[in-house]
């Protein structure tokens, strides 16, 4: 008798669903990088080292950029500009991308609705470990209260958060904002049609 | 293939009489032996399966909901990818160069020279009209699953034209259809 195979177990990209390995011929692949630089860096060690750089490059913006126009002059022209260098406005700002990353250093809550199937949906709440809440605790109340599935999962930046099942948008704010008293009304936002809208206003 | 697939495409789902049901398992287990041991867990007798029929005469295999197996017409079960994945060394394989790979991921069908070229392979007993896996230059995993048109001593000597058919590939609709309500 043949021997019995056991699965493989294949790393998929939460933000294109292939293989991680396919995510290069992506048409989401921007959107897949900061995932993939968390969770299969062996695959992509370009897009690592372009991060660490670009990390580096911010450092050093920040710590000669009053100096700047001092060093100008000494060859720096004739350099090739890099191909990701941070672009500057024509004031000599610089123009920063605002990224997932970013947004969530401020401690505040996203709540954002996901429709599945036409009718089944899932509402998606981020960032109440920001405020020191306990997300396994937080997901047993918020199952309670809605009467609903609720769980803790890894989301697309390997971030936790919960997903509780149904539209609880109406809500959840109260509910939020009553529970936890270190959460203000004036950090909770939802994402609505793509756009972040602050939850008092 | 299923390119533009949905569940909406979905023409009827069938509980398989028994005798139904062991035809198809056998008809698996004959093209795929590798697999045979997995059966009982993959298509379990006491648990109903089903068979869906779609469009362009195409028949999904469903077992609890997800998708296992496809053929058209009365043609050989091929696996899902995301079954291929899991079990890789089930089929026979080919490899496309780098070159071809944002082709294939875009639905086409695998011309002989993105299979005959450094970056490609061929297993040389694959003969005409045969489910094959398709892998890629630098890729550990398949990204589409391919029926012949040439066989592969044929691709390689004739290295023109079509010489395996696009089925099932990353992305496209059965790719997305994980379940099957
Ligand atoms: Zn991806």
């Amino acid at each position: 008798m043949a021997v019995k195979l056991q699965p493989v177990q294949v790393l998929y990209c939460p933000v294109c669903s292939m293989p991680a390995e396919y995510c290069e011929f992506s048409p989401e692949f921007e959107k897949c990088k900061s995932w993939l630089i968390k969770n299969a860096p062996d695959l992509y060690p370009q897009l690592v080292q372009e991060a660490a750089d670009k990390a580096a490059e911010k450092l050093d913006g920040l710590t000669v950029g009053g100096e700047e126009d001092g060093v100008k002059g000494e060859g720096s022209s004739s350099e090739p500009k890099k191909e990701d260098e941070v672009k500057r406005l024509p004031g000599g700002k610089v123009k920063k991308k605002v990224t997932f990353e970013d947004m969530q250093e401020k401690p505040e809550v996203v709540v954002e609705k996901i429709v599945r199937n036409k009718r089944k949906c899932v509402t998606i709440i981020k960032g109440l470990d920001m405020f020191g809440i306990k997300l396994s605790e937080a997901s047993k109340k918020l199952g309670k209260k809605f009467a609903s599935g609720a769980s803790v999962v890894k989301g697309p930046t390997d971030k936790e958060q919960i997903d509780v099942q149904g539209d609880i948008m109406y809500d959840i704010v109260e509910f939020i904002t009553d529970t936890w008293k270190s959460v203000p009304e004036s950090a909770i936002y939802f994402i609505e049609d793509g756009r972040k809208v602050s939850a008092n206003a | 293939m299923f390119k533009k697939f949905s569940s909406e495409e979905v023409t009827g789902q069938n509980q398989v009489k028994a005798s139904v049901q062991r035809k198809i398992r056998q008809n698996i287990a004959d093209e795929y032996p590798d697999l045979e041991p997995l059966l009982d867990e993959m298509l379990p007798k006491k648990s109903p399966l089903i068979v869906a029929k779609c469009q362009n005469h195409i028949n999904l295999v469903v077992v609890n909901n997800v998708p296992l197996f496809f053929n058209v017409r009365d043609g050989p079960y091929m696996p899902t990818l995301r079954l291929l994945h899991q079990y890789p060394g089930i089929m026979k394989k080919f490899r496309v160069d780098r070159g071809a790979i944002k082709f294939v991921l875009a639905g086409a069908n695998i011309m002989c020279p993105g299979l005959t070229s450094a970056g490609g392979n061929l297993d040389e007993e694959v003969p005409a009209d045969s489910p094959v896996a398709i892998m890629a230059e630098g890729k550990e995993h398949a990204l589409a699953i391919g029926y012949t048109k040439m066989s592969a001593k044929d691709i390689k000597s004739i290295n023109k034209g079509i010489g395996v058919d696009n089925m099932h590939y990353l992305n496209d609709g059965l790719w997305k259809t994980l379940h099957l309500d």
